[in-house]
């Protein structure tokens, strides 16, 4: 007599998965792959250097947050200067050079701004905010950020849309910038596969930085659940977009906001 | 990218190598036994991390789909483990004693014995899905599970009579 249970073979059919899960996936997987490990322990909580805090820079704030409201669909507080709604923290302010202001994490404030002066960079007072302990530094490429004192947290392996997923760092000198970020975070940069292109390991979210760019500046790359879409927006917003290509993580589209900030979209 | 120098290729990219061609087998084992996509996009996230993970601290002695299809079995129990602790208290688990082991000749209705096999414990569901579905021999459900081999035989009693209670029961209200 044969056992019914028998019938309940299953063999392991292969089924295809969507294809932006399996994109998406293999982007975790690879990012996971570069990713430092830290005290044995899985690499999910903040460390030194992590960016909890990141501020669009641009001559007029007002107008961008209508812009990236557009394209991106944030939502900008009463006063102009946050993102809300988000898992990230975003804001945006009104300077003249055009970049991506980054707030870095620290657990030892005093031994941060030590280690900033030292590599050649200005550090200001550290001073208690409302959101904590903060000081205002200059790279020693010219490039303003912050350091903040935080605690180890979540660091969120998804991305909504408007979330920054990817920032590049175009810089003039990029050994300088490197021994820099290198001697106050103790990240490493491995060669990336453009010209003077680094991939680097350490911080979160994930981080590249590229030398012989004339202006210092950071670049964010947003992510966006329809990439197509997204450009058309860019586009009809007075923005310039490159077409979308596939790259080996996603769909991507090299673009300039309407008051000249360049950034990218990813569709991962 | 800088790989240290060594016979062995690194096994975090081998597993790159091999994500394309295991991605599907992953995903297809664990959708035909959750039965939601949602979930099984969520495990199968979860394995390959898992996997590149044990990759990067050397635990690992050869990269392929059966090694993965392996990490999938534990993190499915693992799920139902954690359904399961979501739902208690929520539900009550008709108090199934364990029946004796007695004949049962008939053939199951595949889609019946899914239905049937979300409606019991995540225990007995675990270790129904490994040994039957999966077609594992005992030994190696014990060690998925990490019981004995004693105790997986007596669950995997318990969790046949319970099947056949629920799978029984179902067939009569649908007559």
């Amino acid at each position: 007599m044969t056992d019914p249970f028998e019938d309940l073979l299953e063999p392991v059919i292969p089924v295809d998965p969507d294809p932006r899960f399996a994109a998406s996936l293999r982007a975790l997987l690879e990012a996971a792959f570069v990713r430092p490990m830290s005290g044995g322990a899985m690499p999910t909580t903040i460390a030194q250097g992590d960016v909890v805090y990141a501020s669009v820079w641009s001559p007029d704030s007002a107008r961008a947050a209508a812009f990236y409201r557009t394209v991106l669909g944030w939502n900008v507080s009463d006063d102009g200067r946050r993102v809300v709604g988000l898992g990230q923290h975003l804001g945006l302010w009104t300077d003249p050079r055009r970049t991506t202001f980054l707030s870095h994490s620290v657990a030892d404030m005093d031994a941060a701004m030590e280690r900033v002066r030292a590599a050649g960079g200005t550090a200001g007072d550290a001073v208690e905010e409302p959101y904590g302990l903060s000081a205002m530094c200059v790279d020693n490429q010219g490039l303003p950020f912050a350091l903040h004192h935080a605690e180890p947290g979540a660091r969120s392996e998804t991305f909504a849309q408007g979330e920054i997923v990817y920032l590049t760092m175009h810089v003039r000198d990029s050994l300088s910038a490197r021994e820099f970020y290198g001697s106050v975070f103790g990240w490493t940069f491995t060669p990336g596969r453009v010209e003077d292109g680094w991939q680097v390991q350490g911080p979160y979210p994930g981080f590249g930085m590229q030398g012989g760019h004339a202006e210092a500046a950071v670049l964010p790359m947003y992510a966006v659940d329809d990439v197509v879409a997204a450009v058309a927006r860019v586009r009809a917003a007075g923005g310039t977009a490159t077409d979308p290509e596939q790259m080996p993580y996603g769909i991507t589209s090299d673009c300039v906001d309407d008051q000249g900030l360049g950034f990218y979209l990813g569709q991962l | 990218m800088n790989q240290p120098s060594g016979v062995r290729p690194d096994p975090g990219l081998a597993l790159l190598d091999l994500y394309e061609q295991a991605l599907p087998q992953v995903y297809g084992y664990l959708l035909a036994r959750c039965g939601q996509r949602a979930v099984a996009e969520d495990l199968t996230t979860e394995v390959f991390l898992a996997a590149m993970d044990s990759c990067r601290r050397g635990k690992v002695t050869e990269v392929g789909t059966s090694w993965l299809i392996g990490v999938a079995r534990h993190k499915l129990v693992d799920h139902w483990r954690r359904a399961e602790r979501e739902r208690r208290g929520l539900r009550v688990l008709g108090g199934l004693a364990a029946e004796p082991e007695d004949p049962w000749d008939e053939r199951l209705d595949a889609l019946l014995a899914h239905d049937v096999l979300a409606e019991l414990s995540a225990q007995h569901r675990s270790a129904l899905t490994l040994r039957y579905l999966d077609g594992l021999p005992v030994p190696e459900v014990a060690r998925c599970l990490d019981r004995t081999v004693h105790a997986t035989e007596a669950l995997l009693v318990r969790a046949r009579g319970a099947f056949r209670a629920h799978y029984q029961r179902r067939e009569e209200g649908t007559r």
